[in-house]
């Protein structure tokens, strides 16, 4: 890690715990004054437009040295939208448009876009934090060309989505909505991919502090007239946590530490799928490990399961990138497995 | 967490060029049918004379020094050339363990005299070991072994069995761990001292336990007051735990504990290739996801062991994924046959998936149970 990533790390560490509590969290959906100071903070910092080009008045560091920072805010249990922020105003960098200030938010997904003069008009499915702002962007596909469109969302027509994130997350039908910008889409790297990245670094951010949650909770908790952790049964299950998030950080070290990662599929495909699988069994240990306690809102176990459960199927699930990579193989003739594993 | 971290490492073009020239060795050594691939082959499938023609290619003891043998080369380039081994089948039994851990204990404890006489001779694929560490009484709880060395006047009398020891019956040496002294009250560990016995001594003996295969691969060796020389002593008296934890984590974190059964893989994926693409890309995909996981997590030991690390808590991470990856895959398989009956299986993959099928359930015994593993990662989470 270099150093100047080293220092914003700390900073950010200190400013995002200095805000950052399970009250907070709760309060995610309302309205929240310290929601927007800690988003203030957060913007003086730089962190929005950490990977914006400079000319931007970004600070035109590669996405890959931007996980780390997505990974420890998620790690802390940061409600707000960073990582959103971060790639929103990367894509939109990129395609040559100068991103605005603010909370700036993208649909995951969308369906029957029509574009009309300066206005779209369709359907923007699972957006995140759309109480936050009314800047999305959405990348769709017009006359064979893929273009990213920034919008101004006109607020009546969103509907918050009850799904199992702890995130709020709407869905939001758009009619005749204002244009702010549009450019053809210019990314080394399928929007899908980027997100898959991103997702699986908020996972393991999360998945450290739900073992680390276990961990303090198994040692102080006694039955039986003894710490939970010194039982072998649980034990075993915690170590099982463990190797799954190792296996999952490991995958990605391997994004992280290049720069040309988007030039290779397969470790995006590999990195999804490992984070996915892990956080399934890191939901069912942490929840087994923790008891009833951990099946309720006033503890903040899960604040963090939750956010996983949704995660873990944004942007392809396990089977989705499984089929991927097994096609990807597959489908290369005269190539066997050994040659195309090295 | 920080210090469960597996940093990424890169194949290096050294690396790659390296990874080819073994590759053509093994392509020429197929066509001259010098070796029929096998599963689990580095258990399993010895030839000495095989062994003998890697060490003639610099391929064994490759990062023992130039001074005793070695060919000096990294922890890394060692990794890149025992995957290609073990990923085409190649029978490497024989030198495997001297290789892999023996050599390495030597050169880190043994004498000047030791070093000068084994070590050429583990280079050169002349000279083979087996583990002397559990026992009938000793298993996952290896701190209770009863082999009791004495100190006699020039020398140690050693008392005791061995088991499980693989390749005892074809190797020369075993590296015992006795007991020197009683286990402290407060500390089992203390007390346990690591020997170096030639097999060849008089009062030792070598005798077979066929496994449940069938096959000979494992002994029980009995040592009948073997009077041992001054200098089999490997290392510091008392200090034989600390060595022996050392040799387990190079035990542990290859990649024989994910690539045991990759032949079977490679020839399944290679006859079905067809069939896979239009109803088995997702299972492949899983595979292939888990493997590539692996492979990246022992080779980012291989690099912790090159700077001096000790990983021993890495490896038993690579382990115990790598035990679960290796049943996880032969039960794909096994499911796929409900596409393609077993019995319409070319006969050679047959066989392969039966081997596998039964040795399956040594892996996550060999070199430390999943249970152990597992207690040694929660030892370091703090939990123990």
């Amino acid at each position: 890690m270099n150093e100047e990533l080293g220092i914003i790390l700390e900073t950010t560490s200190k400013i995002l715990s200095k805000h950052v509590n399970h009250k907070l969290r709760q309060n995610i959906d309302n309205e929240n004054p310290d929601l927007t100071n800690l988003w203030t903070e957060v913007e003086q910092l730089g962190l929005p437009k950490i990977a914006v080009k400079d000319k931007f008045n970004g600070s035109g560091l590669p996405l890959s040295s931007t996980l780390p920072i997505i990974k420890l805010s998620n790690n802390i249990g940061t409600p707000i939208p960073l990582s959103e922020t971060i790639l929103s105003n990367y894509i939109l960098s990129e395609s040559e448009i100068n991103p605005p200030n603010g909370i700036i938010t993208y649909a995951i997904d969308a369906k029957d876009l029509k574009i009309i003069g300066n206005e779209i008009s369709g359907d923007l499915i699972s957006v995140p934090y759309l109480n936050l702002t009314d800047k999305i962007i959405c990348i769709t596909e017009i006359d064979n060309s893929k273009q990213v469109i920034l919008v101004k969302s006109n607020t009546e027509e969103k509907e918050l989505k009850k799904n199992f994130l702890s995130e709020p997350r709407y869905n939001l039908k758009l009619k005749k909505c204002k244009i702010l910008d549009i450019k053809p889409l210019n990314l080394s790297i399928n929007f899908k991919y980027l997100g898959a990245i991103v997702r699986s670094a908020q996972m393991i951010g999360a998945m450290e502090k739900i073992l680390d949650l276990c961990i303090d909770y198994c040692s102080q908790r006694k039955q039986f007239g003894r710490a939970l952790s010194k039982f072998q049964a649980i034990q075993h299950q915690i170590s099982e946590m463990a190797v799954e998030l190792a296996a999952s950080s490991a995958a990605l070290s391997t994004i992280t530490n290049s720069e040309v990662f988007y030039k290779n599929n397969k470790d995006i495909a590999i990195l999804k799928i490992r984070a996915g699988s892990a956080a399934g069994k890191i939901i069912a240990i942490s929840h087994q490990v923790h008891g009833a306690i951990g099946f309720t809102q006033e503890y903040e176990l899960a604040y963090f399961t939750r956010n996983l459960n949704s995660w873990r199927n944004d942007f392809g699930n396990e089977s989705y990138w499984e089929d991927f990579l097994g096609k990807d193989f597959l489908e290369k003739n005269n190539q066997n497995l050994w040659e195309y594993l090295t | 967490m920080s210090k469960f971290n597996f940093p990424s490492i890169e194949e290096t073009n050294d690396l790659s060029e390296l990874r080819k020239d073994v590759r053509s060795f093994i392509t020429n050594s197929l066509n001259d049918k010098e070796f029929e691939p096998a599963a689990d082959a580095w258990v399993f499938s010895a030839s000495p004379q095989f062994s003998k023609k890697l060490g003639s290619m610099g391929w064994l003891g490759m990062s023992f020094p130039k001074k005793y043998g070695g060919n000096q080369r990294t922890a890394l380039e060692r990794y890149v050339v025992t995957e290609e081994l073990l990923a085409s089948g190649a029978p490497v039994a024989a030198h495997w363990i001297a290789d892999r851990q023996s050599g390495s204990q030597i050169l880190r404890y043994g004498s000047e005299e030791q070093k000068k006489s084994i070590i050429p001779k583990i280079t050169s694929g002349e000279c083979f070991f087996a583990i002397g560490m559990s026992e009938p009484d000793s298993g996952s709880d290896l701190a209770s072994v009863k082999t009791k060395a004495t100190k006699i006047e020039n020398g140690w009398n050693l008392e005791g069995r061995k088991i499980w020891s693989t390749g005892a019956h074809l190797s020369n040496y075993m590296i015992v761990l006795a007991r020197t002294s009683p286990a402290s009250e407060k500390n089992r560990h203390e007390g346990l001292s690591q020997f170096l016995v030639d097999l060849s001594l008089p009062n030792v003996s070598v005798k077979g336990i066929p496994d449940m295969t069938g096959q000979r691969h494992f002994n029980e060796t009995l040592f009948d007051n073997v009077i041992l020389s001054e200098d089999a002593l490997l290392g510091v008296e008392g200090k034989g735990w600390s060595q022996v934890v050392g040799e387990l984590a190079l035990e542990r974190s290859g990649p024989e504990r994910f690539l045991s059964h990759f032949t079977l893989l490679e020839s399944f994926i290679n006859e079905f290739k067809n069939i896979l693409i239009k109803s088995g890309s997702k299972l492949i995909g899983k595979l292939i996801a888990e493997l590539q996981t692996l492979r990246r997590m022992s080779f980012s030991i291989a690099s912790m062991l090159q700077n001096g690390e000790s990983p021993e808590t890495q490896a038993a991470f690579v382990k115990e994924l790598g035990n679960k990856f290796e049943k996880m895959m032969v039960e794909t398989l096994r499911e796929f046959s409900n596409i393609i009956p077993l019995y319409e299986w070319p006969s050679q993959l047959q066989n392969l998936f039966e081997d596998a099928t039964l040795r399956i359930p040594s892996n996550s015994l060999r070199g430390g149970t999943t249970e152990i593993m597992r207690g040694i990662i929660a030892r370091q989470l703090g939990l123990r």
